[in-house]
């Protein structure tokens, strides 16, 4: 496997995991937030959350690539410096964050649901805060659904494409995923080394599909 | 000083619960039908249901006040609650679910774990355990937390007979060794009995009658649904596993008990079904009671079952049995208002509980 195969899957796993690190806590903020709290413009926010899923990845580069333009919101006419994320590794994580966290926060919303809403008013009946009951029951119980949809999140943004190139382009060793390097090497006819790369990809895609069913099972009491 | 007064409007799927009651009565019992609003009654003093509108006082302290926007929070209420369910913590073990209430001193818990016998189950998980044994510790975990009120709901139901006398008497030893209100819902009045003070009847989200629970629940039932057999009695005599419970002068009754002493107080409870019927006295037999008896009254349901209640000895005022027999049975005998008979039953069939007072 040669240096520049090596360097692609580190990029991959590099711009996921900070994609992960982004959406995670969001999405599992958001998924409790849908499971267990009522308020006004519930069904909105589930909708903006939901938008992600339905919405072509391009579009979403396109608007993260207005966002952070020169001129767009968060560029450097608005916010007077250079916030320097376009067309980084950095862009490339917030690409692949936006189309991950509908998937966390779906995922997380289910595993908050089935915890029995009772059990948490029991711990607070025994005196437990709502931070308490929190960390110590309603969590725990739903650690596996949350582990599941962090995992599913990474494997959402290990295969990020139409964003990630919008926004963070293709640059070898800096914004090259293996999505990407894949897509540049069809085009380049280069057979051997695409072939290479999905085998990669294909690896990396089942040992996280292998974990999410693991999880799964162990959720709803089956054994492996 | 009102131990419990609440007033409550709740709305539910099928009616609106509203309901009203105060009483100083240590352990007062929510009887009725499944979906009267028994629960729901629980779940709103505990503060788990929105209450439309209403107040809930335990003692000098308000808990819940619509008019005046006073609703303690759940954690500061003082409300003990042991659901049907149980609600264990799945991912604890049974030590750990008693002691996350931190409410009390580690010598309250030991001493709860004790009364309970809870001691050989503290390292299990509530997976592993019994019916039986869950109703233990989730009784353990509302004690411990120091509550001023325990709620229990139904806590005998789907107890095979074994377990209801054994999760009855842990109830009993609550009520006695632990200085906390109880309210007890159930639907089989034998519970009621047996534990209750004063009693309120549940019906379609209304209290339709309250007193002591043998008059108000005896005054309820036709004798085709009434009670099963509960006698009051105390202990004369204790030979091995069984006891000689006296229930009236000279009338004994001998019971396998295992938790009783001398001279104590006692709930002497059989099952009609458990009673046989005999136009005289059976010479050579197996079962320990034989007892002469009077029919006072006859009744047959729907499905061709006689029920007799019979006092016991000649005496106005001896207690009575039930006893369940077939309609052919009822013939063979020629059974009749008045007429003269001899129970039998086992000595295995009495289920013996400890009573303080």
């Amino acid at each position: 496997m040669s240096a520049s195969v090596l360097q692609i899957l580190w990029t991959t796993l590099v711009v996921a995991g900070g994609a992960t690190l982004i959406a995670a806590p969001l999405g599992i903020a958001l998924g409790f937030l849908l499971a267990r709290r009522r308020f006004v413009g519930k069904s909105l926010v589930e909708t903006i959350v939901a938008l992600p899923l339905i919405l072509p990845p391009t579009a979403i580069g396109y608007m993260l690539l207005a966002l952070f333009a020169r001129s767009g919101p968060l560029g450097e006419h608005a916010l007077g410096f250079d916030l320097d994320v376009l067309f980084t590794a950095r862009a490339a994580c917030l690409a692949a964050a936006v189309v991950a966290l509908p998937l966390i926060a779906r995922t997380a919303r289910t595993a908050f649901e089935e915890v029995d809403p009772r059990l948490e008013s029991m711990g607070q009946s025994l005196g437990l805060s709502r931070r308490r009951t929190l960390v110590e029951i309603t969590l725990p119980l739903a650690r596996r659904g949350l582990a599941a949809a962090v995992v599913l999140g990474f494997g959402r943004a290990l295969g990020e494409f139409g964003a990630t190139v919008i926004v963070a382009g293709n640059i070898p060793g800096r914004t090259q995923t293996l999505a990407l390097a894949i897509f540049e090497g069809i085009q380049l006819g280069d057979d051997a080394r695409v072939r290479t790369l999905v085998f990669l990809t294909l690896l990396v895609a089942f040992a996280l599909i292998f974990v999410v069913e693991r999880l799964s099972g162990a959720r709803h009491g089956r054994r492996a | 000083m009102t131990a419990l007064d609440l007033a409550l409007r709740v709305p539910l799927a099928d009616f609106e619960l509203d309901v009203a009651l105060a009483t100083d009565a240590r352990c007062i019992g929510l009887f009725g039908p499944s979906g009267a609003g028994k629960t729901s009654i629980l779940e709103a003093i505990a503060g788990w249901r929105d209450v439309a509108h209403g107040h809930v006082k335990v003692g000098e302290r308000t808990l819940l006040d619509t008019t005046a926007s006073i609703a303690v929070p759940l954690r500061a209420r003082g409300v003990g609650y042991v659901p049907q369910d149980t609600l264990l913590f799945p991912h604890w073990s049974v030590r750990r679910n008693i002691e996350c209430a931190q409410a009390s001193e580690p010598e309250f818990t030991k001493r709860v774990v004790a009364a309970l016998l809870l001691g050989p189950l503290l390292a299990r998980m509530p997976q592993t355990l019994s019916g039986g044994e869950k109703r233990r510790v989730a009784l353990a975990r509302a004690l411990c937390a120091g509550p001023r009120i325990l709620l229990l709901d139904e806590p005998l139901a789907a107890l095979d007979r074994g377990l209801r006398a054994r999760v009855l008497s842990d109830i009993l030893r609550v009520r006695a060794e632990f200085d906390v209100q109880l309210v007890l819902v159930s639907h089989d009045p034998t519970e009621i009995i047996t534990a209750c003070d004063e009693v309120f009847v549940v019906d379609s989200g209304r209290i339709t009658a309250r007193g002591a629970p043998v008059a108000v629940l005896r005054a309820r039932a036709s004798l085709a649904e009434s009670l099963e057999n509960v006698i009051v009695g105390h202990v004369t005599a204790i030979d091995g596993r069984t006891a000689q419970v006296e229930v009236a002068p000279e009338i004994v009754i001998h019971a396998v008990a295992t938790d009783v002493a001398l001279e104590r107080r006692v709930w002497l409870g059989l099952d009609a079904e458990d009673v046989l019927v005999a136009d005289s006295a059976p010479k050579r037999i197996s079962a320990r009671n034989v007892l002469p008896a009077v029919i006072t009254e006859i009744d047959e349901d729907d499905c061709g079952r006689v029920r007799i209640a019979a006092r016991l000895g000649a005496k106005e005022g001896a207690p009575t049995l039930s006893a369940d027999l077939t309609r052919a049975a009822a013939d063979e005998l020629a059974l009749a208002r008045g007429r003269a008979v001899h129970l039998v039953f086992k000595a295995s069939s009495c289920h013996v509980v400890a009573r303080e007072s």
